[in-house]
Protein backbone atom coordinates (compact mmCIF):
# COMPACT_ATOMS: atom_id res chain seq x y z
CA UNK A 1 0.00 0.00 0.00
CA UNK A 2 1.45 3.32 -1.12
CA UNK A 3 2.08 6.06 1.72
CA UNK A 4 -0.65 8.16 -0.08
CA UNK A 5 -3.16 5.23 0.18
CA UNK A 6 -2.71 4.98 3.90
CA UNK A 7 -3.32 7.98 4.70
CA UNK A 8 -6.48 8.62 2.16
CA UNK A 9 -7.51 5.68 3.62
CA UNK A 10 -7.07 6.92 7.25
CA UNK A 11 -8.62 10.19 6.67
CA UNK A 12 -11.41 8.67 4.75
CA UNK A 13 -12.26 6.47 7.97
CA UNK A 14 -11.75 9.58 10.06
CA UNK A 15 -14.12 12.54 7.98
CA UNK A 16 -16.23 10.46 5.38
CA UNK A 17 -19.24 9.25 6.52
CA UNK A 18 -20.01 6.33 3.78
CA UNK A 19 -23.53 5.49 4.89
CA UNK A 20 -24.44 1.40 5.31
CA UNK A 21 -20.90 0.34 4.93
CA UNK A 22 -20.16 -2.46 7.66
CA UNK A 23 -17.71 -1.59 10.29
CA UNK A 24 -14.03 -2.20 9.37
CA UNK A 25 -15.25 -3.23 6.02
CA UNK A 26 -11.87 -2.52 3.39
CA UNK A 27 -12.46 1.12 1.64
CA UNK A 28 -12.88 0.03 -2.14
CA UNK A 29 -10.73 2.13 -4.28
CA UNK A 30 -12.68 2.03 -7.28
CA UNK A 31 -15.85 2.40 -6.20
CA UNK A 32 -17.75 5.71 -6.56
CA UNK A 33 -18.17 8.19 -4.11
CA UNK A 34 -21.50 9.00 -5.21
CA UNK A 35 -22.93 5.71 -5.26
CA UNK A 36 -21.55 5.54 -1.96
CA UNK A 37 -24.00 8.06 -0.81
CA UNK A 38 -21.70 10.51 -0.20
CA UNK A 39 -23.07 14.25 -0.71
CA UNK A 40 -21.71 16.85 -3.02
CA UNK A 41 -20.99 18.84 0.19
CA UNK A 42 -19.34 16.27 2.28
CA UNK A 43 -17.10 15.31 -0.88
CA UNK A 44 -15.74 18.57 -1.06
CA UNK A 45 -15.33 19.35 2.25
CA UNK A 46 -13.61 16.16 2.21
CA UNK A 47 -11.18 16.96 -1.02
CA UNK A 48 -9.95 20.63 0.44
CA UNK A 49 -9.33 18.73 3.68
CA UNK A 50 -6.95 16.33 1.61
CA UNK A 51 -5.74 18.85 0.21
CA UNK A 52 -4.63 20.45 2.70
CA UNK A 53 -3.13 17.69 4.20
CA UNK A 54 -1.09 16.71 1.39
CA UNK A 55 -0.27 20.47 0.91
CA UNK A 56 -1.32 21.19 -2.74
CA UNK A 57 -4.40 22.86 -4.35
CA UNK A 58 -7.79 21.04 -5.38
CA UNK A 59 -10.39 23.72 -7.41
CA UNK A 60 -14.30 22.74 -7.45
CA UNK A 61 -13.59 21.88 -11.12
CA UNK A 62 -10.97 19.21 -10.14
CA UNK A 63 -13.28 18.20 -7.37
CA UNK A 64 -15.84 17.42 -9.65
CA UNK A 65 -13.66 15.43 -11.49
CA UNK A 66 -12.84 13.09 -8.87
CA UNK A 67 -15.14 10.26 -8.69
CA UNK A 68 -13.41 7.69 -6.35
CA UNK A 69 -10.87 7.38 -3.92
CA UNK A 70 -8.52 5.74 -5.58
CA UNK A 71 -9.51 9.01 -8.38
CA UNK A 72 -8.22 10.94 -5.55
CA UNK A 73 -5.22 9.13 -4.92
CA UNK A 74 -3.67 9.26 -8.41
CA UNK A 75 -4.61 12.77 -8.73
CA UNK A 76 -2.22 13.50 -5.65
CA UNK A 77 0.58 11.82 -6.61
CA UNK A 78 0.14 13.33 -9.89
CA UNK A 79 0.02 16.85 -7.91
CA UNK A 80 3.11 15.49 -6.09
CA UNK A 81 5.09 14.28 -9.03
CA UNK B 1 -47.10 21.58 -17.88
CA UNK B 2 -50.20 20.06 -15.63
CA UNK B 3 -50.48 22.17 -12.64
CA UNK B 4 -52.85 20.05 -10.78
CA UNK B 5 -51.33 16.63 -9.55
CA UNK B 6 -53.89 14.34 -8.79
CA UNK B 7 -52.92 12.14 -11.97
CA UNK B 8 -49.49 11.24 -10.34
CA UNK B 9 -51.41 8.80 -8.52
CA UNK B 10 -51.67 6.78 -11.37
CA UNK B 11 -48.93 5.02 -11.54
CA UNK B 12 -48.83 4.08 -7.64
CA UNK B 13 -51.31 3.68 -5.61
CA UNK B 14 -52.41 6.27 -2.58
CA UNK B 15 -51.27 3.82 0.27
CA UNK B 16 -47.88 3.52 -1.29
CA UNK B 17 -47.33 7.29 -2.63
CA UNK B 18 -44.13 8.77 -1.05
CA UNK B 19 -43.60 12.26 -2.35
CA UNK B 20 -45.77 14.86 -1.85
CA UNK B 21 -45.98 18.85 -3.21
CA UNK B 22 -43.29 20.98 -1.35
CA UNK B 23 -43.73 24.33 -0.33
CA UNK B 24 -42.45 27.27 -2.42
CA UNK B 25 -43.70 29.74 -4.73
CA UNK B 26 -45.57 27.65 -7.25
CA UNK B 27 -43.64 28.81 -10.55
CA UNK B 28 -41.95 25.03 -10.18
CA UNK B 29 -42.88 22.37 -8.83
CA UNK B 30 -41.29 20.51 -6.39
CA UNK B 31 -41.92 17.71 -4.80
CA UNK B 32 -40.43 15.80 -1.46
CA UNK B 33 -39.88 12.08 -1.71
CA UNK B 34 -39.71 10.11 1.75
CA UNK B 35 -36.61 7.90 0.89
CA UNK B 36 -36.67 5.92 4.38
CA UNK B 37 -36.96 1.69 4.45
CA UNK B 38 -40.42 1.11 2.94
CA UNK B 39 -40.41 -2.64 1.29
CA UNK B 40 -43.88 -2.17 -0.76
CA UNK B 41 -42.86 1.49 -2.33
CA UNK B 42 -39.43 0.22 -2.91
CA UNK B 43 -41.19 -2.83 -5.19
CA UNK B 44 -43.39 -0.46 -6.89
CA UNK B 45 -40.06 1.92 -7.80
CA UNK B 46 -38.16 -0.87 -9.12
CA UNK B 47 -41.39 -1.33 -11.48
CA UNK B 48 -40.75 1.96 -12.96
CA UNK B 49 -37.84 2.02 -13.37
CA UNK B 50 -36.09 0.80 -16.65
CA UNK B 51 -33.56 -1.99 -17.61
CA UNK B 52 -30.40 0.77 -17.67
CA UNK B 53 -32.24 2.25 -14.38
CA UNK B 54 -32.29 -1.06 -13.11
CA UNK B 55 -29.09 -1.61 -14.02
CA UNK B 56 -27.14 1.16 -11.94
CA UNK B 57 -29.51 0.25 -8.90
CA UNK B 58 -27.23 -2.59 -8.86
CA UNK B 59 -23.98 -0.92 -8.76
CA UNK B 60 -24.38 0.95 -5.88
CA UNK B 61 -22.60 -0.78 -3.34
CA UNK B 62 -24.76 0.05 0.24
CA UNK B 63 -28.74 0.12 0.43
CA UNK B 64 -29.06 3.82 1.71
CA UNK B 65 -27.69 4.96 -1.81
CA UNK B 66 -29.61 2.59 -3.75
CA UNK B 67 -32.98 3.21 -2.36
CA UNK B 68 -32.02 7.16 -2.27
CA UNK B 69 -31.69 6.76 -6.47
CA UNK B 70 -34.75 3.78 -6.56
CA UNK B 71 -36.83 6.32 -5.10
CA UNK B 72 -35.83 8.96 -6.22
CA UNK B 73 -36.05 8.11 -9.63
CA UNK B 74 -39.24 6.65 -9.73
CA UNK B 75 -40.73 9.77 -8.32
CA UNK B 76 -39.35 11.68 -11.03
CA UNK B 77 -40.74 9.20 -13.70
CA UNK B 78 -44.42 9.32 -11.83
CA UNK B 79 -44.07 13.34 -11.58
CA UNK B 80 -42.74 13.71 -15.27
CA UNK B 81 -45.46 10.94 -16.83
CA UNK B 82 -47.96 13.34 -15.57
CA UNK B 83 -46.61 16.70 -16.45
CA UNK B 84 -46.00 15.40 -20.02
CA UNK B 85 -49.21 13.56 -20.19
CA UNK B 86 -47.43 10.02 -21.47
CA UNK B 87 -46.99 6.92 -20.41
CA UNK B 88 -43.96 5.15 -17.88
CA UNK B 89 -42.75 3.34 -20.94
CA UNK B 90 -42.15 6.17 -23.53
CA UNK B 91 -40.47 8.15 -20.91
CA UNK B 92 -36.11 7.41 -20.96
CA UNK B 93 -33.60 9.87 -20.27
CA UNK B 94 -30.13 10.83 -21.86
CA UNK B 95 -27.26 12.69 -19.93
CA UNK B 96 -26.23 16.18 -20.75
CA UNK B 97 -22.05 16.74 -21.18
CA UNK B 98 -22.20 17.31 -17.14
CA UNK B 99 -24.18 14.11 -16.24
CA UNK B 100 -27.71 16.29 -15.80
CA UNK B 101 -30.65 13.74 -16.59
CA UNK B 102 -32.63 15.23 -19.74
CA UNK B 103 -36.38 13.48 -20.12
CA UNK B 104 -37.18 12.50 -23.30
CA UNK B 105 -40.65 11.26 -24.27
CA UNK B 106 -40.15 8.56 -27.24
CA UNK B 107 -36.41 9.74 -27.98
CA UNK B 108 -37.39 13.65 -28.97
CA UNK B 109 -36.49 16.40 -26.27
CA UNK B 110 -39.94 18.04 -24.28
CA UNK B 111 -41.04 21.32 -22.67
CA UNK B 112 -40.63 20.40 -19.38
CA UNK B 113 -37.00 20.36 -17.26
CA UNK B 114 -36.29 18.48 -13.81
CA UNK B 115 -33.87 18.02 -11.61
CA UNK B 116 -33.21 15.90 -8.89
CA UNK B 117 -30.75 16.17 -5.04
CA UNK B 118 -31.08 14.17 -2.48
CA UNK B 119 -29.05 13.76 0.71
CA UNK B 120 -29.38 11.46 3.76
CA UNK B 121 -33.65 10.60 4.18
CA UNK B 122 -34.78 13.63 2.18
CA UNK B 123 -34.95 13.84 -1.67
CA UNK B 124 -36.02 16.41 -3.91
CA UNK B 125 -37.94 16.85 -7.65
CA UNK B 126 -38.38 19.75 -9.21
CA UNK B 127 -39.81 20.28 -12.59
CA UNK B 128 -40.08 23.68 -14.33
CA UNK B 129 -41.70 24.80 -17.99
CA UNK B 130 -40.08 27.91 -17.77
CA UNK B 131 -36.95 26.95 -18.78
CA UNK B 132 -33.79 25.26 -16.64
CA UNK B 133 -34.37 24.26 -12.88
CA UNK B 134 -31.74 22.75 -10.57
CA UNK B 135 -32.21 22.09 -6.82
CA UNK B 136 -30.26 21.02 -4.02
CA UNK B 137 -31.42 19.89 -0.35
CA UNK B 138 -29.02 19.14 1.87
CA UNK B 139 -29.86 17.88 5.75
CA UNK B 140 -29.51 20.24 8.51
CA UNK B 141 -26.95 18.35 10.57
CA UNK B 142 -23.38 19.07 11.95
CA UNK B 143 -20.77 17.93 9.39
CA UNK B 144 -16.84 17.64 9.69
CA UNK B 145 -14.82 20.38 7.57
CA UNK B 146 -17.21 23.00 6.36
CA UNK B 147 -14.76 26.08 8.06
CA UNK B 148 -12.13 25.15 5.80
CA UNK B 149 -14.48 25.06 2.59
CA UNK B 150 -15.28 29.05 3.42
CA UNK B 151 -12.82 30.52 1.30
CA UNK B 152 -13.30 28.45 -1.63
CA UNK B 153 -17.03 28.22 -2.25
CA UNK B 154 -18.23 31.83 -0.96
CA UNK B 155 -17.68 35.23 -1.91
CA UNK B 156 -17.07 38.39 -0.25
CA UNK B 157 -20.44 39.24 1.16
CA UNK B 158 -20.77 35.91 1.87
CA UNK B 159 -18.07 35.41 3.72
CA UNK B 160 -18.44 38.23 5.87
CA UNK B 161 -21.89 37.45 7.10
CA UNK B 162 -21.01 33.97 8.48
CA UNK B 163 -17.70 35.34 9.95
CA UNK B 164 -20.25 37.27 12.31
CA UNK B 165 -21.98 33.92 13.43
CA UNK B 166 -21.52 30.88 14.97
CA UNK B 167 -23.09 27.67 15.94
CA UNK B 168 -26.19 26.62 14.89
CA UNK B 169 -26.80 29.98 12.80
CA UNK B 170 -23.73 29.61 11.33
CA UNK B 171 -24.48 25.90 9.91
CA UNK B 172 -28.06 27.31 8.83
CA UNK B 173 -26.39 30.40 6.99
CA UNK B 174 -23.69 28.28 5.07
CA UNK B 175 -26.28 25.59 3.83
CA UNK B 176 -28.59 28.28 2.99
CA UNK B 177 -25.41 29.70 1.18
CA UNK B 178 -24.43 26.18 -0.45
CA UNK B 179 -27.45 24.75 -1.37
CA UNK B 180 -28.45 28.00 -3.45
CA UNK B 181 -24.72 28.10 -5.39
CA UNK B 182 -25.51 24.47 -5.93
CA UNK B 183 -29.13 24.88 -7.42
CA UNK B 184 -28.12 27.66 -9.64
CA UNK B 185 -25.03 25.21 -10.80
CA UNK B 186 -26.95 22.60 -11.56
CA UNK B 187 -29.55 24.92 -13.46
CA UNK B 188 -26.66 25.93 -15.53
CA UNK B 189 -26.23 22.60 -16.23
CA UNK B 190 -22.22 22.47 -14.98
CA UNK B 191 -22.94 21.46 -10.94
CA UNK B 192 -19.54 21.46 -9.04
CA UNK B 193 -17.43 21.72 -12.15
CA UNK B 194 -18.66 25.97 -12.13
CA UNK B 195 -16.13 27.76 -9.37
CA UNK B 196 -18.56 28.45 -6.64
CA UNK B 197 -16.04 31.53 -5.43
CA UNK B 198 -16.87 33.31 -8.33
CA UNK B 199 -20.35 34.34 -7.95
CA UNK B 200 -22.97 35.26 -4.68
CA UNK B 201 -26.83 34.39 -3.87
CA UNK B 202 -28.59 37.20 -5.13
CA UNK B 203 -28.48 40.48 -2.51
CA UNK B 204 -31.86 39.75 -1.63
CA UNK B 205 -30.85 36.61 0.16
CA UNK B 206 -27.80 38.48 1.39
CA UNK B 207 -29.80 40.36 3.35
CA UNK B 208 -32.32 37.53 4.40
CA UNK B 209 -34.77 37.19 2.28
CA UNK B 210 -36.15 33.88 1.12
CA UNK B 211 -35.78 34.33 -3.25
CA UNK B 212 -34.29 36.50 -5.07
CA UNK B 213 -32.98 37.20 -8.63
CA UNK B 214 -29.31 35.75 -9.64
CA UNK B 215 -28.40 38.58 -12.39
CA UNK B 216 -24.31 37.65 -13.52
CA UNK B 217 -24.10 38.12 -17.66
CA UNK B 218 -20.33 36.83 -16.88
CA UNK B 219 -21.84 33.65 -16.06
CA UNK B 220 -25.03 32.99 -17.50
CA UNK B 221 -27.35 35.51 -20.18
CA UNK B 222 -30.41 34.62 -18.28
CA UNK B 223 -32.39 35.95 -15.01
CA UNK B 224 -32.79 33.50 -12.98
CA UNK B 225 -35.07 32.95 -9.84
CA UNK B 226 -33.45 31.56 -6.55
CA UNK B 227 -35.49 30.39 -3.95
CA UNK B 228 -34.70 29.14 -0.09
CA UNK B 229 -37.07 26.09 -0.12
CA UNK B 230 -35.77 24.93 3.36
CA UNK B 231 -37.22 24.20 6.64
CA UNK B 232 -36.45 22.77 10.51
CA UNK B 233 -35.62 19.49 8.60
CA UNK B 234 -33.74 20.60 5.45
CA UNK B 235 -31.55 23.26 3.63
CA UNK B 236 -32.69 23.32 0.13
CA UNK B 237 -32.94 26.13 -2.71
CA UNK B 238 -34.65 25.83 -6.26
CA UNK B 239 -33.26 27.82 -9.32
CA UNK B 240 -35.05 28.31 -12.42
CA UNK B 241 -34.76 30.79 -15.35
CA UNK B 242 -36.73 33.95 -14.61
CA UNK B 243 -36.77 34.74 -18.05
CA UNK B 244 -36.83 32.01 -20.73
CA UNK B 245 -35.00 32.68 -23.94
CA UNK B 246 -33.58 35.12 -23.03
CA UNK B 247 -30.27 33.69 -23.15
CA UNK B 248 -29.47 30.30 -23.30
CA UNK B 249 -25.84 29.41 -22.95
CA UNK B 250 -23.69 29.68 -19.73
CA UNK B 251 -20.23 31.27 -20.27
CA UNK B 252 -18.16 28.65 -19.37
CA UNK B 253 -14.84 29.70 -19.18
CA UNK B 254 -16.18 32.74 -16.85
CA UNK B 255 -17.90 30.07 -14.56
CA UNK B 256 -14.70 28.15 -13.93
CA UNK B 257 -13.36 31.64 -13.23
CA UNK B 258 -11.55 32.30 -16.19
Amino acid sequence: MSSTEERIRALVDENLEIEGRPPGRPLDLDSSLRDSGVSSLDFVAFAKLVAQEFGVDVSMEECASINSVGELIAFLDAKAA
Amino acid sequence: MTTEWPGDRALVGDDLRWWRSHPGSGLVKVFRVALTPHPGREAAAWNLLDAGERQRCRRFLYPAPRRRFLLCRAALRAVLCVALGCGNTELTFKLSEYGKPIPLVRGDRVAVHCNVSHSGGHGLVALSDRGRVGVDVEERRPRKNLEGLVETVFGPQERALLSGLDGQRWLDTFLTFWTGKEALAKAWGMGLRTDFSTFQVPPEMLRGERTGLFRCPRISKATWRLEDIGNDDLAAAVAYEEDPGAGREVVTGAARGG
